[in-house]
């Protein structure tokens, strides 16, 4: 009788796993949005409010579906193995340039559609407040006269955070003591209750403690000066190169039909214009930049041959 | 005063109330089922909340987590599965309570002590924000480190009488810990080259195995037939005055130890109520009964998973860093509603935070109303046959695996854990230990390494600080304990021992 039942319910199962809907022009049913991250986090955030602007646009629900897990990796892989029909689409961060270096995942942006990038973040060099270091100039000073002495913290080994404080040791010829920790969250908590000289932060991580008084930025590691600080100079404007900048972007399993890649990245732009979406920028100190998928490819692409070059050199010491 | 008394207007609106009431009933729901955790219920409802104004947002998302937490005792009350790894203390005795016919009253004692756990902490919210979350800035590395040393050194007190094996586990949930990538090297580290264990082996998913699979695998091996899964005496819900009596102390205490721990940003309920019913099972007369259904036990379990909210929401409220993990969560849907907590926040929109308080306290208020009101029916929905039972723990156990990272890997390692429970179950290996493992392990290690690093390799430096000399100490007072205990108790016969 048991084995019978079994056997009923499998079938069952795989029936209806066969059914096939009649399908309509794209977009006919939900699209799936694979976060490489948990809930509640930046990347969670902006995929919510991309999907939510996306959905008037397409005229389909666009449901968000978290999958962390090893730097957004598994997500990576996951999304790029499903068929190309549209129907399932990834939010890509900067790792995706990344994880293949870190040896994380087998995976690359060589192996996806890009669709468009959505936002950047600038790396941020933060001290305490009352740290005696007021700007870029003096803090080097220090660090030179004592090379491997002073601690600057950073989001966990191998994260974009701790990219930019080894490219800022490269290019000033400082040598720094790296600490790493469970996220921006945890290093900058550090970093407030003085247990660290410094860090290494995103822009808008770090502006809440600087508007509370708690932390200073010395510099925007960075071609550009941010909008949140205005008054803090970019790394360039002292002769050096600046570091990488955190993005944030959407992809596709490679192959996408190129009706549908259209379709998709026009709702996305929709989205990015929402008032929701900017205000999301403002309020996370993201900045909002559009790249339409030949451009994004494009960036995408040299960021990975970066990476490739820098993370190997740049880890070879260990932590 | 002004502030508080405009904090209470703003909250005491029949529509504020209303999406209270719904966080609240939302909350108990996510809470109640092991997989769904408060984090994930206020991280899912955030987006819902964007189209309403601020204090009714709030209201939802503070009654989810105010809620959820009182709620994960009850299955683990009645079913010996911790709702969330807040609740794993609350097994210990009110699991006990409930197969000796007690059943109503520990959800009676559960809800009773989260009324005064909460009520406690957030007390401590509004009259002492800024020392309580001066005192959790001061946790750096080297802290957590003494902080997890001392959890550690409690992993004989939660053996439940068998310390060897208690060790033995404790020290597996140790070496599990170590499983994904090297917290400081980002090295990977007995992931048998699967992508899935780089981050480790996933808590949750962990602790519904062992819990929850264990229980059921445990109870099935046993034989026994389809008979009930509890006596079907459910017993008074409310305790009596000599009970109320008895839980005052352990409530009280719980509620202290769960504030402060709360108030540490990489500590939570989980570790709060671990500590709780350890330190009131030392301090009470009849030390004994723990771990066989104590009142004591169980309220100081509860009162300190509950006391460990209002801790974690004043280091938030007050320096914008989250306090665990919902109140990270609860930070980005703040923003979203235009509010950055910080310093700030207590000077510009002093209101703002007494509203906040007003919320959560009269969330609290919910949450016990209906921990009692739901005593009855829920203990009564437990004397269905046990096959019903275990088939409905384990498709909820497979679903809350999968639903929490959308992760078929987690699903394979609760059976796994499963599997351990049931084999821990048949050899009388206690579970405490092996969970305290796993979720100390990481704190300890990473830590250490981190202090290391900031000290430039000096031992003396990381140990000769103020908190950390006070945490060895309180270890070596706890690992000293059982002989200091004997001395005192020899003289007089050993009254109070089996």
């Amino acid at each position: 009788m048991r084995p019978l039942r079994l056997i009923l319910a499998l079938a069952a199962v795989l029936a209806l796993g066969g059914c096939h809907r009649s399908e309509g022009p794209y977009p006919s049913r939900e699209i799936k949005l694979i976060v490489q991250a948990a809930p509640g986090g930046l990347s969670d955030t902006v995929s919510r409010v991309i999907a939510a602007g996306m959905e008037p646009v397409l005229g389909v629900p666009v449901v968000c579906e978290n999958k962390p897990g090893a730097a957004g990796a598994l997500a990576f892989s996951y999304v790029t193995r499903r068929p190309p029909d549209g129907y399932t689409i990834g939010h890509g961060p900067v790792e995706i340039a990344m994880v293949r270096a870190l040896g994380f995942a087998q995976v690359g942006p060589e192996d996806m559609d890009l669709l468009c990038l959505v936002s950047k973040t600038q790396p941020v060099l933060a001290v305490h407040a009352d740290a005696p270091w007021q700007d870029l100039g003096a803090f080097l000073k220090a660090a030179r006269q004592r090379p491997g002495f002073y601690v600057v913290g950073n989001s966990g080994t191998g994260s974009i955070w701790h990219i930019n404080a080894l490219l800022l040791e490269r290019t000033t010829g400082i040598r720094l003591i790296h600490c790493p920790f469970g996220g921006s969250s945890a290093s900058l908590t550090a970093l407030l209750g003085r247990h660290l000289d410094a860090a290494v932060a995103g822009a808008g991580e770090v502006a809440p403690h600087v508007a509370a008084g708690g932390l200073r930025v010395l510099a925007v590691l960075d071609a550009r000066r941010s909008r949140i600080f205005p008054d803090i100079p970019a790394i360039t404007e002292f002769g050096y190169e600046p570091g990488a900048s955190a993005w944030s972007g959407f992809y596709a399993p490679r192959g996408l039909p190129a009706d549908r890649r259209d379709k998709l990245v026009a709702a996305i732009r929709r989205a990015f214009e929402t008032p929701a979406f900017q205000k999301v920028c403002e309020q996370r100190g993201m900045e909002p930049v559009f790249l339409p998928p030949e451009e994004f490819r494009k960036f995408a692409l040299e960021q990975a041959q970066f990476f490739a070059r820098v993370i190997p050199e740049l880890l070879k010491g260990g932590a | 005063m002004e502030s508080f008394a405009a904090g209470l207007q703003a909250v005491l609106q029949w529509d504020v109330l209303l999406f209270l009431a719904t966080g609240v009933l939302l909350g108990a729901v996510f809470g109640a089922l092991p997989g769904l955790t408060a984090t994930m219920g206020v991280a899912v409802l955030t987006p819902l909340t964007f189209w309403v104004s601020a204090e009714k947002g709030l209201a939802m998302l503070l009654g989810i987590y105010c809620g959820a937490i009182p709620a994960g005792g009850i299955p683990a009350i009645l079913l010996n599965i911790p709702g969330t790894p807040a609740s794993i203390a609350a097994t210990w005795d009110g699991y006990p309570m409930a197969k000796a016919g007690r059943a109503g009253l520990a959800l009676g004692i559960n809800a009773a002590t989260a009324l005064m756990g909460q009520w406690i902490s957030f007390a401590f919210l509004a009259l002492a924000a800024f020392p309580i979350a001066a005192f959790g800035l001061r946790f750096g590395p080297a802290e957590y480190f003494g902080l997890a040393l001392f959890g550690i050194s409690l992993m004989a007190g939660v053996s439940s009488g068998n310390v060897l094996k208690g060790m033995l586990a404790g020290m597996f949930g140790l070496a599990l810990s170590t499983v994904g990538l090297d917290p400081m090297t980002a090295w990977p580290r007995y992931t048998l080259g699967v992508s899935e264990l780089l981050d480790g082996v996933s808590f949750i998913p962990f602790m519904i195995g062992l819990f929850g699979l264990g229980e059921v695998l445990g109870q099935m091996t046993e034989g026994g037939g389809p008979r009930a899964a509890l006596p079907p005496a459910l017993g008074r819900i409310l305790p009596r005055w000599s009970e109320w009596k008895r839980m005052l102390r352990p409530g009280v205490l719980g509620s202290g130890v769960g504030t402060l721990v709360g108030a540490i940003p990489a500590a939570g309920g989980d570790i709060a109520s671990v500590i709780a019913w350890e330190q009131a099972r030392r301090l009470s007369r009849r030390g004994q009964e723990f771990t066989k259904g104590s009142v004591e036990g169980l309220a100081a379990a509860t009162g300190a998973c509950n006391a460990a909210i209002g801790g974690a929401m004043t280091t938030m409220l007050t320096l914008g860093i989250p306090g665990d993990a919902p109140s990270a969560v609860l930070i980005g849907a703040l923003l979203i509603h235009g509010i950055q907590p910080g310093p700030l926040l207590f000077r510009d929109h002093a209101g703002l935070v007494y509203t906040i308080v007003v919320t959560m306290a009269l969330a609290a208020v919910g949450i016990a109303v209906l921990g009692l009101v739901a005593a009855r029916p829920l203990a009564r929905a437990l004397r269905i046959p046990r096959p019903w039972l275990w088939a409905g723990i384990v498709l909820m156990g497979i679903v809350g695996s999968y639903a929490l990272n959308n992760s078929v890997a987690d699903v394979w390692v609760m059976f796994a854990a499963g599997l351990l429970g049931l084999l821990c179950r048949r050899f009388a290996v206690p579970l405490g230990p092996l969970v305290l493992g796993l979720i100390l392990g990481p704190i300890m290690e990473a830590n250490l390494r981190r202090a290391l690093i900031l000290s430039r390799g000096d031992w003396g430096a990381v140990l000769d600080r103020p908190i950390v000399m006070f945490f060895l100490a309180a270890t070596v007072a706890s690992l000293l304990w059982p002989l200091i205990r004997k001395g005192r108790v020899a003289p007089g016969s050993a009254a109070g021992s089996k």
